[in-house]
């Protein structure tokens, strides 16, 4: 399972960010969200969603000594890894980095996207 | 936690900053937005207080639940209006307001003047004065983009003017974004006048709630509730252009300065569906699942790689056929011209019909205004938006908004469609008599979004209107019948809405469907924590509207300003599908009497000192 991203459908309302760190963290806060809307408002206003691609050999921590499951499932994600993903679709905000765990098997964020822009994919 | 936002007062003559808590009991008896702007005013505001005088507040206010999850995150900023002289006041969406909660304060009051231009900036809990001097005739587009630039910042969200704020052009907006504008009311000139060029906000702070599961769960049971109506399914389809065939269709539209009310089928380019061509995609303001905004790019013509947001249903009017222009292009372009500026569409329309008017009638000539004002000229209105934000020519004239009649003599007045001394935008309210009555009672001057009755032109049975409204309306538009109750209870709600921050497209606006007080209450507590009934929310909307009636009552404003354009009364609708109509003074008055009593203002439009007593409000 992952989420699929059309950036041409998507409005910009960041509701994704704010669902994603209301359901892990019990706040509202995109800076703390494994989803991010990167936004060119001032030009082509152009927004894209990016989130993780749940790749199948994960780049992203393959030179550490951890168990994947347990990282997959997992939300807060040490912020030195960020550098690691070649998709640049993990971020970090101070100290910590934010990682799409699909919210257990039912990703939160897909169902507050009324453009359709993100949606479940087996 | 959305309580601890804080109110900056920024006094720019002394170049301090003071930051105050804001009690409870005031959230409760204002929640936010527009009620706690009002409330924060009326400390100010004094008959004598001149709205480009340093001591004149300009107030950015933030709605209760802006940022947070819910319909929208808008903000309101009010000041003493350069262009009516009295209430200003205007509602912006786009995602400054939530920036800006998210930077830990709910509102900014900001007096004094700086002697060189300056912008603010607001960062999680600190206020800064900048030097602007560099961004000086920039124009609003640009100066967001050079202030995040040196801030290093693409996160960073500002609002700011352009050169008509700068010029003092009275009806100038306030923009954020590509389109986003708290246009009405020349919020822009006051804040050109206190020489403040931006306000740039970032925010990273956590809002907490107490119960995110019960909150998230709320959250997607009225999502779902929404979506399903046809009203918010269309919006997000068509935006708000989708208005634009009905009020053509049904006639009440401004035509060449009111003087008709429909194009027919000559209008059918500037309906929504002939402007999905420009269309590139839609868009939301923060926190909006409705994304009622376009984006478009026009790909060949004269205006060839003109790209942008919009436009609204609003501009479209007010710069269309409100001045003969029926070109889909001209009108585009005349709207980005506006927003780059910094101008106000539906003002700049209103006072460019009013010129054309007058140069139709050889009141004024070519030799005053230097350029052809006949009606339909895009190039000429094109033109006079270049020379109003420069204040060159003729233009210079009318950037002074309504104080042009100084040259063309008082009774060129008579063809100014206005209300307490602010003109009416797109519409014409001959028909439709709620509209009618909304316009003339609103507190910042005509406006159509104050009440925005408009629930009797879906034609549903009475029962329905009488159980929403608690007392019988006609479900006829052109009715007079009920039309007061209507008035007051949608201006009532809408005074609730603007003071949460929501959006009113999605409250009880087009559809009884829509978001009411007990949704309101629901979403209050769960973001908040703070327990209001959906009594006492209603209770806030009269203690706005009841607080913003005795502002204007300093004004010496009364019954006799709770009026319509002379034309409304007296030349009915010449052609169209409701030629005839036009409103009749005692039924009209009638209709007043039904509003004042249900506002619990006597029969001169001033609050009874029981209902000032009953609501708390010390004037």
């Amino acid at each position: 399972m992952k989420v699929k991203v059309n950036e041409e459908k998507c409005s910009g309302c960041h509701l994704c960010e704010m669902v994603c760190s209301l359901f892990h963290l019990g706040k509202l806060n995109i800076e703390k969200s494994a989803i991010r809307v990167e936004s060119d408002d001032l030009n082509s206003s152009l927004n894209t969603p990016v989130v993780c691609r749940q790749c199948r050999k994960m780049k992203c921590i393959e030179k550490e000594e951890v168990d994947e499951a347990t990282e997959k499932n997992s939300f807060l994600w040490d912020k030195g890894r960020v550098k690691a993903c070649p998709f640049k679709a993990l971020f970090a905000f101070e100290d910590t980095a934010y990682h799409c765990d699909l919210c257990g098997g039912d990703p939160q964020c897909t169902k507050v996207c009324t453009p359709g822009a993100i949606t479940v994919v087996s | 936690m959305v309580l601890d936002r804080k109110i900056a007062f920024i006094d720019l003559s002394k170049r301090s900053v003071r930051i105050e808590k804001i009690p409870v009991e005031l959230r409760r008896k204002f929640l936010g937005g527009r009620g706690l702007n009002m409330y924060l005013l009326s400390r100010y505001y004094t008959r004598e207080l001149e709205p480009f005088s340093p001591e004149n507040p300009l107030i950015f206010g933030a709605g209760l639940l802006s940022g947070t999850l819910g319909f929208g995150s808008r903000l309101n900023i009010s000041s003493k209006s350069p262009e009516s002289g009295h209430i200003g006041d205007t509602n912006m969406g786009g995602e400054f307001a939530a920036e800006l909660v998210k930077a830990g304060f709910s509102h900014l009051v900001i007096t004094g003047r700086s002697e060189r231009p300056v912008y603010l900036l607001i960062k999680d809990g600190a206020v800064k004065i900048r030097a602007a001097l560099h961004l000086r005739g920039a124009d609003t587009v640009e100066t967001q983009k050079r202030i995040r630039s040196e801030l290093g910042d693409e996160k960073t969200r500002v609002a700011c003017i352009g050169l008509a704020g700068e010029n003092l052009v009275r009806f100038s907006a306030v923009r954020t974004g590509m389109k986003n504008a708290a246009g009405r009311t020349g919020m822009g000139a006051v804040m050109g006048s206190k020489g403040l060029k931006a306000v740039a906000v970032r925010g990273t702070m956590d809002i907490t709630v107490s119960d995110p599961q019960k909150y998230l769960s709320y959250y997607h049971t009225i999502l779902k509730q929404m979506l399903e109506t046809k009203w918010a399914q269309a919006l997000g389809k068509h935006g708000t252009p989708l208005l634009f065939h009905l009020c053509n269709a049904m006639g009440f539209l401004s035509v060449r300065n009111n003087q008709v009310t429909t194009v027919g089928e000559r209008g059918s380019g500037l309906e929504a569906e002939a402007l999905e061509r420009y269309s590139t995609g839609m868009l939301s303001c923060f926190g909006c699942p409705v994304h009622c905004r376009q984006r478009y790019a026009i790909t060949e013509g004269k205006y060839k790689g003109t790209r942008g947001e919009g436009p609204e249903y609003g501009s479209i009017g007010s710069l269309g056929p409100k001045l003969g222009n029926l070109d889909p292009e001209d009108i585009i372009y005349a709207c980005e011209l506006c927003n780059y500026y910094g101008l106000d569409t539906m003002s700049m329309g209103s006072y460019l019909a009013w010129a054309m008017e007058l140069y139709q009638r050889g009141a004024i000539g070519p030799v005053l205004t230097g350029i052809p004002l006949d009606w339909g000229n895009g190039a000429s209105i094109i033109e006079m938006i270049h020379r109003i934000a420069q204040r060159k020519g003729f233009g210079h004239i009318l950037a002074e908004g309504r104080l042009a009649y100084k040259v063309f003599g008082e009774a060129s007045l008579d063809y100014l469609m206005e209300i307490k001394h602010f003109p009416i935008e797109m519409t014409d309210e001959r028909l439709p008599k709620s509209f009618a009555l909304g316009m003339a009672t609103a507190s910042r001057g005509a406006c159509h979004m104050r009440s925005r009755a408009s629930i009797d032109v879906l034609g549903l049975p009475e029962q329905v209107l009488e159980k929403l409204y608690g007392g019988p309306v006609s479900n006829r538009f052109s009715s007079y019948e009920g039309k007061g109750r209507m008035v007051w209870w949608h201006e009532v709600l809408n005074a609730v809405c603007d003071s949460l921050g929501f959006c009113r497209f999605l409250s009880v606006f087009s559809s009884p469907r829509g978001l009411g007080y007990e949704q309101f209450a629901e979403f209050v507590a769960l973001a908040t924590g703070m327990s209001l009934t959906p009594e006492e929310l209603k209770s806030v909307g009269e203690r706005v509207c009841s607080l913003e009636r005795s502002m204007l009552v300093k004004d010496g404003i009364s019954r006799r300003d709770d009026t319509l354009p002379r034309r409304y009364f007296e030349e009915p609708v010449p052609e169209g599908p409701c030629k005839g109509e036009l409103i009749a003074r005692d039924q009209f008055d009638t209709m007043l009497d039904e509003y004042y009593h249900l506002h619990g203002w006597d029969e001169h439009g001033m609050p009874e000192p029981r209902t000032l007593k009953q609501l708390g409000i010390d004037t």
